[in-house]
């Protein structure tokens, strides 16, 4: 066990060495610069010297390889550099970035765990009867409705005609992380939902829960201490997955919100082709994803014996 | 149906938990700022480090933008409604030779530091301001200050009749350097009102300046909240957390033309053009240039695809310039006109699909543009669809690399961008980076003998009346060699809740917060 987590946390060198180069070369291959894109959005025309006196001071001047070996070295002895547009170090912004993603992360998969389990499990018990169906049609309504127009519905009925939220959340606190969390989270478990029927189905059409029928164990019993726990498997993954997912930000909804994230700092940073933070932001969820798919995979071998980690033979 | 039961239980449990939240919230904070009293809280999409305002400090990249607007900062003279300059805290000037300038400061002005404005604080901050600032030491070209009580004598290195102009750029604003620059780029100005606190791309918290030398500000308190996104910054102003907007999205109008809501809209030089390729062969032809510039139906993109937040342009400026709007003339919408041109220059359609012909090549013109400015996006349709009814064909090429696809004069046609033609008020500027062989974004390699003639002499004329009738005269110079179509100025809104008053546009685009703005009675 000690050896293929170790094994595992080794692969994130490769992984992070090729694509950081790769993301270096792609923002290349996506033209323009940081220079020139601010000329563009302060709308003023400079000469040719200023800009490229401009280039030559964030050392864009220089060739593709020789820009990512000045950055890997850097890298290396713990430098990831300054903002190309603020002038701010890259390292404390993007930690200043992090307690607003982290707290919207949690708080979002809370309310989709709250959700959508629930309703899950409620409309595979009452299978094709009006309550299935009302879930399954709020679902589906979720589901179709992209996360802006959620974002803007929330605002306009909790901050404007019930006035019981801020529009503007930009202080990172629990009051205010409210709706975008709902925001995330309506999304979510009108996915997660489906899911979840979808498995606890699986699971009541198998003959364990007929044989505990048959020796009189309360169908409620059946359903919490096996039913759900053979659900867990499935749910832990999807719940990863969108933890990951949240982890790396969610721009749009950041931005709706002000809600000051790496999601939102990753797009911006990405228009105005800020290479030094773009990098921060694709090193962070190369971590992620390769610590949270490691977690999902211990995960597995608590909640489910059958499966070996590392190919150990059984 | 316990399990029904249960979970309705905890579905309720977490409604009740929200509205338990939501109680603890207040709006009163944001909207108060949890200072003493009256606060005006003032939206704003463009205070943020993509715009080169990180800060306020206008020795730094276009801070100073921000610095003039949110009334930290004054400079030595401004811009009147009319884009004409008029003193501020400068009183009179002397031009006692071309390279030499005398300038009266007013009396009585203070800092918000305490310390008076005279002639020793002009000459520190300018001289700090040409020693960092690359743009301002090439704009001004300064050679000696040197200061005597309540005046400043300025000699450039060469005859500089714009001077006055760029020092009400905004970086000319005029900041007390005994004080100096805080590590946050915090300064200390002139203005009606004096930084607290800054957190970049977030807020700007001022407090009224007691000691203000025109008059008394007319609010105590003044926040400044970095807002990027349109739609937030709309409901934002519906539910009455900020008092002012600035930056509205064009499709939230409707929502502030009632009597809750004050609009202020000027025009402003910010135009959207069309640049000719002088290089490309179909281009160089003289029909094809002046049929596109009949084939674009201004009123109808403005109107129609712009919702009518534009204006239609004529030439370089717009008309609240004394050389803008019709003090020049250009073809207008005239697709039969446009069409006969055609034909007499050879260019028919001979295969009847729609598109001309002429000794084997057709009339299709690849249009370069791109995405950032959302008009731009609009207009390339728009001249796709009216260009089409003329027998062009329009490729479009909307992209974010444009800038270096516009260097290549061999891949592109025509070039659709937006630029502020006059930020100093001055006419020399578009014509010094776009129109002459010496300028650094003449992509289209544009050459006019006599423009260059009247481009030196504008160089040296000092007279403002003379300036403005070359101006007139140069634009009517690229407007006949059809080298550049300017199709619509941008239309610059503020809004502001109907309890505030003197939240006014300005077609300078300088000044927001000031004196002026106060509660209304």
């Amino acid at each position: 066990m000690k050896h293929y987590v170790v094994r595992r946390l080794l692969q994130l060198i490769p992984i992070l060495l090729i694509i950081t180069f790769l993301s270096f070369g792609m923002m290349r291959l996506a033209g323009s610069d940081a220079v020139l894109q601010r000329m563009e959005n302060t709308g003023m025309v400079v000469s040719q010297e200023v800009i490229d006196a401009a280039r030559a001071e964030l050392g864009l001047d220089k060739p593709f390889l020789t820009q990512y070996c000045a950055w890997l070295g850097n890298l290396l002895r713990g430098d990831m550099g300054t903002s190309y547009i603020s002038g701010q170090e890259v390292f404390s912004t993007f930690i200043s970035k992090l307690p607003a993603t982290l707290l919207l992360t949690v708080v979002s998969i809370l309310l989709t765990i709250v959700v959508s389990i629930p309703l899950g499990v409620l409309a595979a018990v009452k299978q094709n009867r009006l309550t299935d169906y009302v879930i399954r049609v709020a679902s589906f309504l979720g589901n179709s409705m992209p996360n802006f127009f959620v974002a803007l519905l929330l605002m306009y009925f909790f901050a404007i005609r019930l006035d019981w939220f801020p529009v503007i959340s930009r202080e990172v606190s629990l009051q205010n992380v409210i709706l975008p969390a709902l925001t995330l989270a309506i999304a979510m478990s009108a996915k997660y939902l489906r899911q979840v029927r979808a498995t606890v189905l699986d699971e009541l059409s198998k003959d364990y829960v007929a044989g505990a029928k048959a020796r009189g164990v309360k169908f409620s019993v059946t359903l919490a201490k096996s039913v759900l726990r053979a659900c867990l498997v499935t749910v832990i993954t999807l719940l990863t997955l969108s933890i990951g997912s949240l982890l790396g930000g969610t721009a749009i909804v950041e931005s709706i919100f002000m809600w000051d994230g790496v999601g939102k700092m990753a797009v911006d940073a990405i228009n105005m082709r800020d290479y030094p933070m773009i990098q921060a932001y694709v090193m962070w969820m190369a971590i992620i994803y390769v610590c949270v798919n490691l977690i999902t995979d211990l995960s597995y071998r608590v909640l489910d014996p059958r499966i070996r980690l590392g190919g150990a033979k059984s | 149906m316990k399990t029904e039961k249960r979970i309705l239980t905890l579905l309720m449990a977490v409604c009740l938990a929200l509205g338990a939240l939501a109680g603890c919230s207040s709006n009163e904070e944001a909207s108060d700022g949890g200072t003493a009293g009256t606060t005006f809280v003032l939206g704003d999409t463009t205070f943020n480090a993509e715009n080169e305002e990180p800060d306020v400090n206008p020795h730094n990249a276009y801070s100073g933008w921000a610095c003039i607007r949110y009334g930290i900062g004054e400079t030595l003279f401004r811009y009147s409604d009319t884009m004409e300059i008029e003193p501020w805290l400068a009183t009179e000037y002397e031009l006692v030779d071309e390279l030499t300038w005398r300038i009266t400061l007013r009396d009585g002005v203070t800092f918000s530091s305490g310390r008076a404005l005279d002639g020793q604080a002009v000459k520190e901050c300018l001289e700090h301001l040409i020693e960092v600032h690359d743009r301002a030491r090439g704009d001004l070209m300064i050679d000696t200050i040197t200061a005597d009580s309540q005046t400043v004598t300025i000699t450039t290195t060469e005859p500089r009749p714009t001077l006055l102009n760029y020092l009400s750029d905004p970086y000319g604003c005029i900041i007390d350097m005994e004080v100096g620059i805080t590590e946050d780029g915090i300064v200390v100005g002139t203005g009606p009102y004096i930084v607290t606190s800054l957190v970049t791309r977030e807020e700007l918290n001022l407090v009224k300046n007691e000691n203000y030398w025109d008059g008394e500000p007319g609010f105590d308190n003044v926040t400044v909240l970095t807002i990027s996104d349109g739609d937030t910054l709309t409901m934002a102003l519906q539910s009455g957390e900020i008092d002012g907007a600035y930056g509205m999205p064009y499709a939230s109008y409707p929502l502030f033309e009632n009597e809750d809501y004050t609009f202020s809209s000027t025009a402003t030089s910010r135009v959207f053009f069309v640049h000719m390729n002088f290089e490309s062969e179909i281009i160089q032809d003289d029909a094809v240039r002046q049929a596109i510039a009949m084939g674009i139906d201004k009123e109808r993109f403005v109107e129609d695809l712009l919702d009518g937040n534009g204006y239609p342009a004529m030439g370089v400026y717009p008309d609240n310039f004394s050389f803008g709007g019709d003090a020049v003339t250009a073809k207008g919408y005239d697709p039969d006109g446009a069409k006969a041109i055609l034909e007499e220059a050879g260019w028919v359609d001979t295969d009847g699909d729609g598109i001309r012909e002429k000794e084997g090549q057709t009339l299709t013109i690849r249009w370069l543009t791109y995405p950032s400015r959302q008009e731009l996006p609009l207009l390339a349709e728009s001249v796709q669809a009216t260009l089409g009814e003329i027998g062009f064909e329009v490729i479009i090429n909307s992209t974010a690399d444009h800038n270096s696809i516009r260097v290549d004069p061999m891949a592109w046609d025509v070039y659709a961008s937006a630029m502020v033609t006059a930020p100093t008020g001055d006419p020399s500027y578009f014509f010094s980076t776009h129109c002459l062989d010496s300028s650094a974004v003449n992509n289209g390699h544009y050459h006019s003998d006599e423009l260059e003639a009247l481009a030196a002499e504008l160089d040296e004329t000092f007279d403002t009346d003379r300036r403005a009738e070359l101006a007139v005269e140069m634009q009517q110079i690229i407007l006949d060699d059809n080298a550049f179509v300017f199709c619509s100025h941008l239309q610059m809104s503020m809004i502001s809740q109907s309890d505030v008053t003197g939240l006014v546009a300005h077609p300078c685009d300088f000044y927001e917060i000031t004196v002026d703005l106060r509660p209304a009675e």
